[in-house]
């Protein structure tokens, strides 16, 4: 118990220092960041305008007010920001396995996945919260959501499940890689896909997508189940008043699941010059 | 003398052509994405609309019409100049390539033209067929607007090239462009009406837009290929995007040779 508690002081000191150095390379390069600062929000305009001004004219779509998307499209946007800071690294795992980078990782005592993620901790990532916290708010007041403890802790709950599913899924893509043997650059139609099936309701797609998006891919719930019980609407799979709980299950089982998958695939690595 | 300048072009046109059926992934990658982006939207307009029709006599089937011709019209649109000239810059070759006789920016535009030739068959043409059968068969609203559509098209597609070529002149003095070319794509997918036609903003804000670049690239074809608009409408606004290319392409020459000189001083 004892070997266990130290390593995670351990990897908590390390941490540290990476999020210490992600901040210093803020302030090194301050026009870079600001490029993302500006570039990050318009993206998320599309989308929100969207909701705002198609949505609003038709009163609501498969019985969402645009209230209640709103909520939804800022859960979205927050889990994709903190799946951006924390996981965006996935995208890139094509690279380093192609580059053989994962040499430099190997050879120290730390696991290669926490290596992966958290040398490197995105702070342009940061930049995300913006629009999502913004939007999110606005989602609030329109639906007269209230912040009380349980639903504090509910959300709470939800982020980090949904964080979890994205940054699984990030990974198991990743380490196809090992197989491939190529850099599969797929993070752009990841992002589209996410974007289109959590932002709007499920309910909106044929029923065998919705059926694929719910058990075999878990995206459903990153947002739309739990949202959906959270704002009182049915659903075909009614979560039992358990949503924001089980996104967190599936998160972790999805991370667990991407986990042992990556260490599988590690096995494979053939290191550089081949 | 001309006929030999042009020589030259045609030949750097030729070799992007074949070039560009050497790289595969970057095609299919697209066709996934268009398809994608098709599909997702198409879903939600249906959802949308259900047997609504909307004020200016536009239902479900127009809209899917829209999306679809809307991701055709995208491979169209589809530029290499900013990132040509920003890895040129990044690596110094723009030295070489301003060496040669010949105006870079011409090779630039022949080098897009060949890209676009082999987009055609490469990603137009499956675009089109997968749209037609997954989501809905594009026919234009009538057939007397096949003309008008042409033409807007071609200054649509001179409008695009040209607002990426003074775009990408900025890497002359931006040290990352990264987060630029994001923004830009998202402004342009934003205010073209690539995906949200701009007759759902409110007044105030569809006049502003009608008064920006943005709007002649996407929205006006795609307004003529629906049918939305009256014959006088379409007619002041395919002047308006003449206007704007004549605008784009004055601004274009004054900042290419202040752009090229820019990079004498540095190299000397």
């Amino acid at each position: 118990m004892k070997k266990i508690g130290s390593a995670f002081a351990y990897y908590l000191g390390v941490t540290m220092c990476n999020i210490k150095m992600a901040l210093l390379t803020i302030v090194e390069y301050p026009s870079n960041i600001l490029g993302w600062v500006i570039s990050n929000p318009i993206q998320f305009l599309l989308g929100f305008a969207t909701i705002k001004f198609v949505v609003e004219q038709f009163g609501g779509i498969n019985g969402w007010s645009y209230g209640q998307l709103a909520f939804l499209y800022g859960i979205s946007v927050l889990s994709h920001a903190f799946s951006m800071i924390f996981f965006v690294q996935g995208w890139f795992m094509g690279f380093f396995v192609i580059e053989g980078e994962f040499d430099r990782f190997l050879t120290r005592p730390l696991s290669v996945l926490y290596q992966f993620f958290f040398t490197n901790i995105n702070v342009f990532g940061f930049t995300d919260l913006i629009p999502g916290i913004l939007v999110f708010l606005y989602g609030c007041a329109k639906t007269g959501f209230s912040f009380t403890a349980s639903n504090m802790v509910g959300i709470m709950a939800l982020l980090i499940g949904a964080t979890l599913i994205r940054g699984g899924i990030y990974i198991l893509l990743g380490t196809t890689s090992f197989w491939t043997k190529s850099a599969n650059d797929f993070g752009q139609f990841v992002q589209e896909i996410f974007d289109k099936t959590t932002m709007y309701p499920l309910s909106m797609y044929p029923e065998a997508m919705q059926l694929i998006l719910t058990f075999l891919i878990p995206i459903g719930w990153v947002s739309f189940y739990p949202v959906s019980e959270l704002m009182g609407i049915e659903t075909a799979f009614s979560a039992g008043g358990m949503g924001v709980w089980i996104t967190l299950g599936v998160g972790i089982v999805t991370m667990i699941a991407a986990g042992l998958v990556f260490r599988i695939g590690l096995r494979r690595y053939e290191s550089a010059g081949n | 003398m001309f006929d030999g300048a042009l020589d030259k072009y045609l030949f750097v046109y030729k070799t992007r052509i074949i070039r560009s059926f050497t790289y595969k992934f970057e095609v299919y990658g697209n066709i996934l994405m268009q398809v994608i982006i098709m599909i997702t939207t198409a879903f939600f307009w249906k959802a949308l609309f259900g047997s609504e029709t909307f004020g200016n006599g536009i239902t479900a089937d127009s809209m899917l019409t829209y999306t679809v011709m809307s991701s055709v019209l995208s491979v169209l649109f589809t530029t290499g100049v900013e990132r040509r000239m920003q890895q040129s810059v990044e690596k110094g070759s723009i030295a070489i390539d301003m060496m040669r006789p010949v105006n870079v920016f011409g090779v630039f535009l022949a080098e897009d033209l060949g890209s676009l030739t082999a987009l055609l068959v490469q990603n137009l043409l499956p675009i089109l067929l997968l749209g037609s059968l997954l989501i809905q068969v594009p026919v234009i609203a009538s057939p007397s607007a096949i003309p008008l559509f042409a033409v807007s098209l071609v200054l649509s597609m001179g409008i695009n090239w040209l607002m990426a070529a003074i775009f990408g002149m900025w890497a002359f003095t931006a040290i990352s462009m990264d987060a630029l070319f994001q923004a830009k794509k998202h402004l342009i997918r934003l205010l073209s009406g690539s995906i949200i036609p701009i007759w759902f903003f409110p007044k105030w804000l569809a006049d502003i837009l009608n008064a920006l670049p943005f709007v002649y690239i996407y929205q006006l074809p795609l307004d003529i290929y629906i049918g939305s608009a009256t014959d006088e409408e379409i007619y002041s606004r395919i002047l308006l995007q003449l206007v704007w290319a004549l605008v784009l392409a004055a601004l274009f020459c004054l900042l290419s040779k202040r752009v090229l000189k820019k990079v004498l001083v540095q190299g000397g």
